[in-house]
């Protein structure tokens, strides 16, 4: 009480009049934005049609081991009507021992995002289900696993060099 | 997180609930505050952060306005600086996609700009937020010292997602002390399993029926199927709407909190005016309070008045989601609610009730067709068809087959609606004669109920409702 009272007078001697609670004020309104830049920078999507993001992912991978799925096969791997959402782009081994697979998928809402995070976590299971007694080398493939969500762009990669592919993604976007 | 998931209902609400009451209670509000933020970070972590800045900064404006009270026009200053970041806040994360869509239909080239995901909630915490330093600087309360209690006012999960949208003022008293007992833990669990079983059952069954035939291209389907599609829509939002807040209002009752009811069967309703009333009431008193009567209210003149109830419609409208057919919705409430006023108001009231609530019906039904439509033209074919033009016929097969199907779930839905469903309920609760058949009777209508929706739930998919864009 004494101290609030003494920075007072001192405030007053001096004309200056900024409490330490305006101070803070101001100091949050910085970091509110500071916030949404980080945002926008790391998590923010993109106004690009599905098929422009599409094309600078599948320009980048190596697709040698990889076979390009139908709109079915979303169903059929994840559960999920492709018809639901503004574009889908799959690919899985062809080998049936390994685990690699990209998915990217642009929903039409907000709304869509978490449930194909859900079905991608349903399948990630799955598959670690499976090549525990299959293929346990795979495991390790499947460790580097990334799920990656920037606006309604939903990104899933399984492999070696998931790491690449991510960033491949977020610079197509 | 959503309150009506398998995760929250089996494993976050049945570990929260015993820890809570197993917590010292001066570590309480601590508990609820953590547990609020791992509910609100289940689905995307990111924005518990916005939510704590958000808590950070209206907590230093509350302190910030009470120390310049002295001062009004210093503590006015910092209340605008107050509004106005917030609502610039909420501006970006709900409406900067949604103006920059609208830019880019009418500009000839096509601006490129970064989408984000809305904020779950972020209006219903921003009235909130506005409603705790607009009650500061009137000096209807005090700024709050403690920072966990004014982040629980905020972010309390049963309210954070679908409100209610309480006062702080109202709320004050219980952040400090609240008293819990057995009786409140029962009767919070009957009013959350109520609010469960109209968003899994009653809603979502409604969801599945109205896609159908709002899916259905106009000129194909008849008049009929038209009103059904709309009152399926009607039962699923009001249901879904209702159901969140009933959840969040036995949950409130349970850890101690005494939540409003927000909704006051609408559908039962005799004019738009009372309608308004009874519909997300927390809401339509928040702008009554921080927007209508600031703006004079009905206290100015008839052109004056007029403006206020469009701005109040217009602004509410915008509230649940960013999008011009949200707008043209709150656009036609306010015309109907200025007519009410103005013109036919009093010649209604003389008609004969039953004249008056097929008024209210036809008035409101017609209107969620603005909700439900994906532009302002697809709403007015939809609306046309309502009434017999682009109808396939009046009525026609596909109707009664509609009808047939689904004619228990509209009479659940009915019911369900108007007071006549819990008094049906309590009737049976109320028939044994002792007190522990009546205990008896309950436990089993309410395990029921929760069976019920379980299976509801782990059999259907979760649809994660229309409320979640607010």
């Amino acid at each position: 009480m004494k101290n609030n009272q003494k920075r007072k007078r001192r405030q007053a001697k001096k004309g200056f009049s900024v409490s330490r609670t305006e101070v803070f004020k101001y100091i949050v309104t910085a970091a509110f934005l500071v916030y949404v830049v980080l945002l926008l920078l790391y998590t923010s999507g993109s106004t690009k049609s599905f098929e422009e993001v599409a094309g600078g992912i599948e320009s980048g991978i190596t697709t040698e081991k990889l076979v390009k799925q139908n709109k079915q096969s979303l169903k059929r791997y994840y559960g999920l009507n492709s018809a639901d959402y503004d574009g889908v782009l799959l690919y899985t081994s062809k080998d049936s021992i390994s685990a690699e697979e990209i998915l990217m998928v642009k929903t039409k809402t907000d709304r869509q995002v978490q449930e194909i995070r859900d079905a991608i976590q349903v399948r990630l299971d799955q598959r670690e289900n499976n090549f525990e007694n299959m293929a346990p080398n795979q495991l390790k493939v499947l460790d580097k696993a990334q799920i990656l969500v920037r606006g309604r762009f939903v990104f899933f990669v399984i492999s070696e060099e998931a790491q690449e592919y991510s960033a491949l993604f977020t610079k197509s976007l | 997180m959503l309150l009506s998931s398998i995760s929250f209902i089996l494993i976050f609400l049945p570990v929260t609930v015993l820890l809570y009451f197993l917590t010292p209670r001066k570590m309480k509000n601590i508990f609820l505050l953590i547990a609020s933020m791992v509910f609100y970070a289940w689905g995307n972590p990111v924005y518990v952060i916005l939510l704590l800045l958000s808590v950070g900064f209206n907590y230093v404006c509350g302190q910030d306005i009470e120390e310049k009270r002295e001062n009004p026009a210093k503590a006015k200053g910092s209340l605008i600086f107050a509004i106005v970041v917030n609502l610039l806040i909420l501006g970006f994360f709900k409406y900067y996609g949604f103006l920059m869509q609208s830019i880019n239909a009418l500009s000839p080239v096509e601006i490129p700009y970064r989408e984000l995901v809305v904020p779950i909630g972020i209006s219903y915490y921003t009235l909130r937020e506005l409603s705790y330093v607009i009650d500061v600087y009137r000096n209807e309360t005090k700024a709050q010292r403690n920072f966990v209690c004014l982040g629980l006012y905020i972010s309390f999960f049963p309210q954070i997602v679908a409100g209610p949208v309480e006062r702080y003022a109202d709320m004050e008293s219980s952040l400090r002390e609240r008293t819990l007992s057995l009786q409140r833990l029962g009767n919070g669990a009957m009013l959350f399993l109520c609010g469960l079983a109209k968003k899994v059952i009653l809603a979502d069954s409604m969801g599945i029926l109205q896609e159908q035939i709002t899916g259905l291209q106009i000129g194909t389907f008849s008049t009929l199927t038209a009103w059904l599609g709309c009152a399926a829509f009607a039962f699923r939002f009001y249901f879904e709407l209702s159901g969140y807040s009933d959840m969040a209002v036995g949950l409130g009752r349970i850890f101690g909190f005494d939540l409003h009811r927000n909704f006051n069967y609408p559908y039962i309703s005799h004019s738009i005016t009372e309608f308004w009333k009874r519909w997300n009431i927390s809401v339509a008193a928040w702008f009554q309070r921080y927007v209508y009567e600031p703006l004079g209210g009905e206290k100015c003149e008839i052109s004056r008045q007029m403006w206020n109830l469009f701005i109040v419609g217009i602004l509410t409208g915008s509230l649940y989601g960013a999008g011009w057919r949200f707008l043209w919705w709150g656009v036609y409430c306010s015309i109907f609610l200025l007519m009410e006023q103005l013109v036919w108001g009093k010649r209604i009231v003389r008609l004969p009730k039953i004249v008056q609530h097929i008024y209210a019906i036809v008035i409101i039904f017609t209107g969620w067709a603005f909700f439900f439509s994906p532009d302002l033209s697809a709403a007015l074919d939809y609306i046309g068809v309502m009434f017999g033009f682009g109808a396939s016929a009046v009525a026609d097969t596909q109707a009664l087959c509609y009808l047939l199907t689904h004619w228990l779930l509209f009479v659940l839905c009915i019911v369900g609606a108007s007071s006549r469903g819990m008094s049906i309920l309590h009737s049976f609760i109320e028939a044994p004669r002792s007190r522990q058949w009546k205990t008896v009777v309950t436990c089993v209508i309410y395990i029921g109920i929760f069976i019920i929706s379980l299976a509801f739930l782990i059999t259907g998919e979760l649809d994660v409702g229309l409320f979640i864009q607010f």
